[in-house]
């Protein structure tokens, strides 16, 4: 029996497409938090926009940015978007092998990134640039950190996750809850693809 | 809904174009001279965010109350964003 609560399309408004699409309350949720931090980085990203558009000049700043670095943290969370996407597949196809497989995959990117980020941040740190030497300094520690805490988050959910579908019959038990730590995951994903271009290409 | 995700580009195809989307970031803030460089990286970028959103979190095959999630805030901090705009004067002096 499946007890998972479900937001079910109104009758009168759905097609008969949106009929069979009713929403798990679990995603929904999700969704709403993903609203909620659509708010909180739209904000923090529309703000450095505007005041980089104000002129001042962080190009020395942003300098100091490793693009090599930022690129291979670009480059593995769009992998471990890639393998997440994996995992839901796995779990549609009830294989619980590809399931570990891929959600292992995840986490260790996911670790791989902060270990990077954590690097920078040393190297920043030894060079002087702290969060008060500049406006700059004062965004960037500021946005990567929240995104920073946010790969955290996300790294504990799937360690979660993968915990919980490893124990007998929890693939089939607990298995749907990969798509909400993908979407999740996807979305630090999409703020880091924003963050790299304005904090080390802009 | 599963079934209408399975259809358009394989996921690897996605990550493919995310990746080239990616290098030419980097190759672009090179080339380009500023501030055009910054248009056109933040552009690609908006490519590759709506690669993700569209197939890796399924937005293109979502109802109406995942879309009112995702557009509904995008759209306030737009709002907000442009609303700000006329302020930039007044920090420049």
């Amino acid at each position: 029996m499946n007890l998972e609560p479900t937001l079910a399309a109104s009758p009168d408004t759905a097609s008969p497409d949106t009929m069979e699409a009713a929403v798990p309350a679990g995603k929904l949720g999700v969704w709403w938090f993903i609203a909620s931090e659509i708010m909180v980085f739209g904000g923090v990203l529309a703000s450095f926009i505007l005041l980089r558009l104000t002129g001042p000049d962080w190009s020395g700043d942003i300098e100091h940015n490793n693009v090599l670095l930022g690129s291979i943290n670009t480059l593995v969370l769009l992998t471990s978007s890639f393998f997440i996407v994996e995992v839901l597949a796995a779990n549609r196809a009830g294989d619980l092998e590809k399931f570990k497989k891929y959600m292992v995959f995840t986490i260790v990117l996911g670790f791989l990134f902060m270990v990077i980020k954590g690097a920078e941040y040393t190297a920043h740190i030894q060079e002087g640039f702290l969060p008060d030497k500049s406006l700059f300094w004062a965004f960037y520690y500021g946005m990567t950190g929240l995104h920073g805490l946010h790969v955290l988050a996300g790294i504990v959910a799937n360690i979660s996750l993968l915990v919980v579908v490893s124990k007998p019959g929890g693939l089939a038990r607990f298995g749907h809850r990969s798509e909400m730590c993908g979407l999740y995951w996807h979305f630090v994903d999409v703020v880091w693809i924003f963050l790299f271009p304005l904090l080390y290409l802009g | 809904m599963a079934a209408a995700e399975n259809h358009g580009p394989k996921n690897i195809v996605i990550w493919a174009y995310l990746v080239i989307l990616a290098l030419v970031s980097v190759f672009v803030s090179f080339i380009f001279p500023s501030p055009a460089d910054t248009v056109v990286i933040f552009g690609l970028a908006i490519a590759k965010a709506t690669l993700v959103l569209l197939y890796f979190m399924h937005l293109r095959v979502e109802n109406i109350f995942i879309h009112s999630l995702f557009f509904v805030p995008l759209a306030l901090v737009v709002v907000m964003f442009f609303g700000f705009m006329p302020d930039l004067n007044h920090w420049l002096y």
